[in-house]
């Protein structure tokens, strides 16, 4: 993971240096230790708000009137707030920090002063984000499974699963955080136009196959459908190995693109 | 130049190091490689679009010099500084630093400089003691290594009581200190100081000098933007004044003073209306080949050889200033003369 420098003639004589994204997360944990109230609360609540909520209450109903999904309405609709919820707070996690390490309060610009290179920079505060999000599902599962959500050991994959789902799309979010110069209001309407739709037309509370055919193209081309696929695939197990294949391709077809132009557009800022 | 100064290897700081001895303060780098300057630029240019930054610019600074840009704001220092620095790529030209290609060992480089920044880069939610040490991993440094090095860094910085406060209500004077504290933690071959002083009180500029003059005495090579020629006149062994991407002149601050101004100004203040008219007359006796006059809306400032002789010789003639003084040239009256009075930005 870290890459190491060569040194200048007197290699021999000073230590190496060895810069690495890890670095980059090391900063990151320490601003964490300083928010992890905030953290928590985010981290616990909304699952246990949208478990019980949605979960517990809607289901109830759904179960007593007919429940056709063939298994309780908790386990279907459980795997996907788990993968929403990641990928919002990973858009979130990357959207305004991301912002503010070049702007506010240019944290970034001082890391670029060291032998971090861009890459490292953005690989660094991308992989923060993938282990807040892994362990946030950890937790997200772990209320699922204390209220019923859960019926198999394959449920576990639904963590990897979200944080994959999560990262493609805040790759290209990252992308276009080190990009805007403003104040940062295009997130705004990405939140409000991309974010929370994706939410509701993703299949998240129902099969797609509900919607009319334009609402399920929508959600063909969004990255949190694939992902809502692969969790329920995981939790409940009627998910066919080339369609599993087919979506996890999809995510990372967002993913890889998203992170070699997050890296472009980081090497950018820092160099202007 | 001063190429024939004495190195020895040098610490860092003035008092032992708690850790163990950097490796580096066991091998004579120095006279190695104290004939190449360790920055070394060769018609340096930096455009940005059709806007050209800096244009074409040559420099040298060798090791354990401090040597200053001056200028007015937009006369490319800063992004002459981002460019040794390794942050910004050069557009056009040569630079190398520490015998190393920034194009291509940017890591390398910045490995071994140390970067003051403009505007301050700490982290604000972390404390004094937790932006020390977190910069130094990016160094790469061993938490053992760091434990020791940021407790002398504080105590060089004079933050130790305020060790673990957070760095948001610090005074600007306590965050610049900071910034220099953090610059130092890879112990940098060279610092690189970006207006280092703007923005503080007269107190806090005085206790950063103090300490940037004894990063100098231990040998650290400085190179500092300013535009308080005080600041340069303090700091710099020799320096380069920039005017619209170009080096306009370039000496230590007594060869600029000796070789763009004169010994003395006396400074001649008349009447409104009547500073044109009097300048007019005190021309006279100005020695045309090595003596000036010019007139500002509120004084007349005779740039001579010997400002005494030249007022009772204006007495003489009649002339009755309300008020006068007599002063040494400074470099001020050489940035001045060389970038000109009008504002450029």
């Amino acid at each position: 993971m870290s890459a190491t420098v060569a040194a200048g003639p007197e290699a021999a004589a000073r230590p190496r240096i060895r810069a690495s994204r890890w670095q980059v997360v090391e900063y990151q944990l320490y601003v964490g230790r300083r928010i992890w109230r905030t953290m928590f609360v985010v981290g616990v609540g909304t699952p246990l708000a949208y478990v019980l909520a949605l979960g517990v209450g809607l289901g109830t109903v759904v179960d007593n009137n007919g429940n056709t999904l063939g298994v309780p309405y908790i386990v279907y609709v459980a795997p996907a707030f788990l993968t929403a919820a990641a990928l919002q707070i990973a858009a979130a996690d990357t959207a305004f920090p991301i912002m503010a390490g070049f702007k506010w309060i240019r944290t970034f610009h001082g890391m670029a002063a060291t032998p971090l290179t861009a890459t490292q920079i953005c690989d660094g505060q991308l992989l923060w984000v993938a282990l807040r999000i892994f362990a946030n599902s950890a937790v997200y599962l772990g209320i699922m499974a204390a209220f019923g959500g859960t019926e198999r050991w394959w449920v576990l994959l639904t963590i990897p699963v979200a944080t994959l789902t999560a990262m493609a799309f805040a790759a290209p979010i990252a992308a276009l955080a080190a990009t805007l110069e403003n104040e940062g209001n295009a997130f705004n309407m990405v939140f409000r136009f991309v974010v929370t739709p994706m939410f509701l037309f993703s299949g998240t509370f129902y099969p797609i196959s509900q919607l009319p055919q334009w609402g399920q193209d929508l959600a063909y081309i969004s990255p949190l459908w694939h992902g809502t696929m692969l969790a329920r695939g995981a939790a409940i197990g009627h998910l066919g190995a080339l369609p599993a294949l087919g979506h996890v391709a999809y995510l990372l077809a967002w993913l890889v693109p998203g992170i070699a132009v997050a890296r472009w557009r980081f090497a950018v800022r820092i160099s202007k | 130049m001063i190429y024939g100064r004495n190195f020895r290897p040098r610490r860092l700081l003035p008092f032992p190091l708690v850790t163990t001895p950097t490796p580096r303060g066991q091998v004579d780098t120095l006279t190695r490689s104290s004939a190449d300057p360790l920055i070394h630029a060769r018609g340096l240019t930096k455009t940005f679009g059709t806007f050209t930054a800096v244009d074409g610019i040559d420099f040298a600074v060798p090791r354990g010099e401090a040597f200053g840009f001056l200028g007015p704001n937009g006369a490319g220092k800063s992004s002459t500084m981002r460019m040794i620095a390794c942050v910004a790529p050069i557009t056009s030209g040569s630079l190398r630093i520490l015998g190393m290609d920034p194009a291509t060992q940017g890591p390398a480089i910045r490995g071994r400089l140390g970067v003051v920044p403009q505007q301050d880069t700490l982290d604000l939610e972390l404390t004094v003691r937790e932006n020390l040490y977190i910069y130094g991993r990016y160094f790469g440094l061993s938490r053992s290594v760091l434990r020791g090095k940021v407790e002398e860094l504080m105590d060089f910085a004079q933050l130790s009581d305020r060790a673990d406060a957070k760095v948001e209500p610090l005074s600007g004077g306590m965050k610049r200190r900071l910034t220099i504290a953090r610059s130092l933690i890879n112990d940098p071959e060279i610092l690189l100081l970006d207006e280092p002083t703007t923005g503080l009180d007269p107190q806090a500029r005085h206790v950063l000098w103090d300490r940037l003059y004894r990063l100098k005495q231990q040998g650290v090579t400085l190179v500092l933007t300013t535009h308080y020629m005080d600041e340069a006149e303090q700091l710099c062994d020799r320096l380069v004044v920039m005017d619209g991407g170009r080096i306009v002149a370039e000496g230590s601050p007594q060869q600029l003073i000796a070789e763009h101004s004169t010994r003395e100004v006396a400074e001649l203040r008349f009447p409104p209306g009547e500073n044109a008219a009097a300048a007019e007359r005190v021309s006279a006796l100005l020695d045309p080949a090595s003596e000036r006059a010019e007139v500002l809306p509120d004084r007349v400032l005779l740039y001579v050889a010997d400002g005494e002789r030249m007022l009772a010789r204006a007495h003489e003639q009649g002339l009755a200033p309300i008020s006068s003084l007599v002063r040494r040239s400074s470099l001020e009256d050489v940035f001045l003369r060389l970038t000109g009075r009008s504002l450029v930005d």
